[in-house]
Order: C-alpha cells, then structure tokens, then sequence
C-alpha cells in the first residue's frame, strides 16, 4: 500500500503504486509538490 | 471573461512566456526549473522507481506547460486596444491555462527570490534591489486571484 504525501505530511490517498504516481503526476500538474511513500 | 490591461501589464504577461521558456531549457538543477518538475520519491533506495517515472511524466508535463505558454501570447496576440489599454477577451478553457501559467510562473518566481508563506510581497522596500521582481510577482499573484474570484462567481450558463 502506497500513500501520496502534500507537503512532507497530509496523506492524500493512497493506493496502489501506479494509482499513487498517476495521482502525484495530476498533483505536479497543478504546480502542488505530492511525493509516495511506502510507509513501513 | 474580458481582461482590460495597462500597456505595462501587457509587457509584462508577454515576459511571463519567455522566462519560463529560458527556465525549462536550463538544467535541471535550476532550484526554479526543480520545483516545477520536483521528485516523486522522495525515499534514495527508490532511485529506479524516480528515473522511471520522471522518464514518463516529465516531457509531457513540459508539453502541457509550453503548449499553455503559447496559449498565453495568442491571446495577448488577439488584445485589442482600448484607448491607451488593451482588451483580452479568454473562453473559460483559456481562464483555466491562465490560471496554471500564472501559477507555474509564480511558483518559479517565487523559488528564485525565495518568497515563503510569511513573505509579504505587497510590501517592498524603496532600496530593496529585488523591488521591481517582487513587485512584478506581487502583480502576478493579483491576477491569478482577480481570475479565480470572476470564475468563483460566473453565473453559470
């Protein structure tokens, strides 16, 4: 389970791998900096 | 949406394009060029998994942003004079591409003169030698609200 990170903290979902980099690709987009994090 | 522009202003929406245009074509550890393409992973041991992804989003998120950029200059092309001012009249999808170039353009901007949340750009300094940037940031910053406030209350058709 992968989770989108906003600003180093809000989790802004989660998800599979390829769910999580298509939503940070849709962030970056939009000029907002979202980052994955597998948390363990 | 009609947008009445000093000549100034129009100079200054024209620099916008051709700023970011020298931004994307520097390297890629440019801290303003970095923001607007920033990492995915932020973790080292997912190097791979970055490459990968930033071999596969990158050129099209730079397609995306030059395609708004030329989107920009043809409606400031289209501007017609009013006066001493100029009327640009944008469709709600030319709103939205103004919306993302002024955001892009402020995000770099604001990398390279290092504008934080507690920064108050609408206030500068007569000897402050970055005046003129700031203030043109602080212009730009007024615009994108002045766009978001006329679409937050358009009347829907």
């Amino acid at each position: 389970m992968w989770q989108v990170h906003y600003e180093g903290k809000a989790v802004v979902s989660d998800g599979s791998r390829e769910k999580c980099e298509a939503d940070v690709a849709r962030l970056h987009a939009h000029g907002l900096w979202a980052t994955l994090e597998h948390p363990s | 949406m009609e947008l009445t522009l000093e000549s100034a202003e129009v100079d200054l929406l024209r620099e916008v394009p051709e700023q970011m245009r020298a931004l994307y074509d520097a390297p890629p550890d440019d801290p303003a060029r970095a923001r607007l393409f920033p990492r995915a992973y932020l973790d080292p041991t997912e190097e791979r998994a970055e490459q990968e992804w930033e071999a596969l989003i990158h050129p099209e998120l730079l397609r995306e942003r030059l395609a708004g950029l030329d989107r920009v200059v043809a409606a400031l092309d289209r501007a017609e004079p009013r006066g001493r001012r100029f009327r640009v009249a944008l469709s709600p999808d030319e709103v939205s591409v103004w919306l993302q170039v002024l955001n892009d353009a402020r995000l770099a901007f604001g990398t390279r003169l290092e504008i934080t949340e507690d920064s108050d750009v609408y206030r500068i300094a007569p000897d402050d030698p970055l005046g003129l940037e700031k203030a043109a940031y602080a212009w730009l910053t007024t615009l994108q609200g002045t766009l978001v406030e006329a679409l937050l209350t358009a009347v829907p058709d």
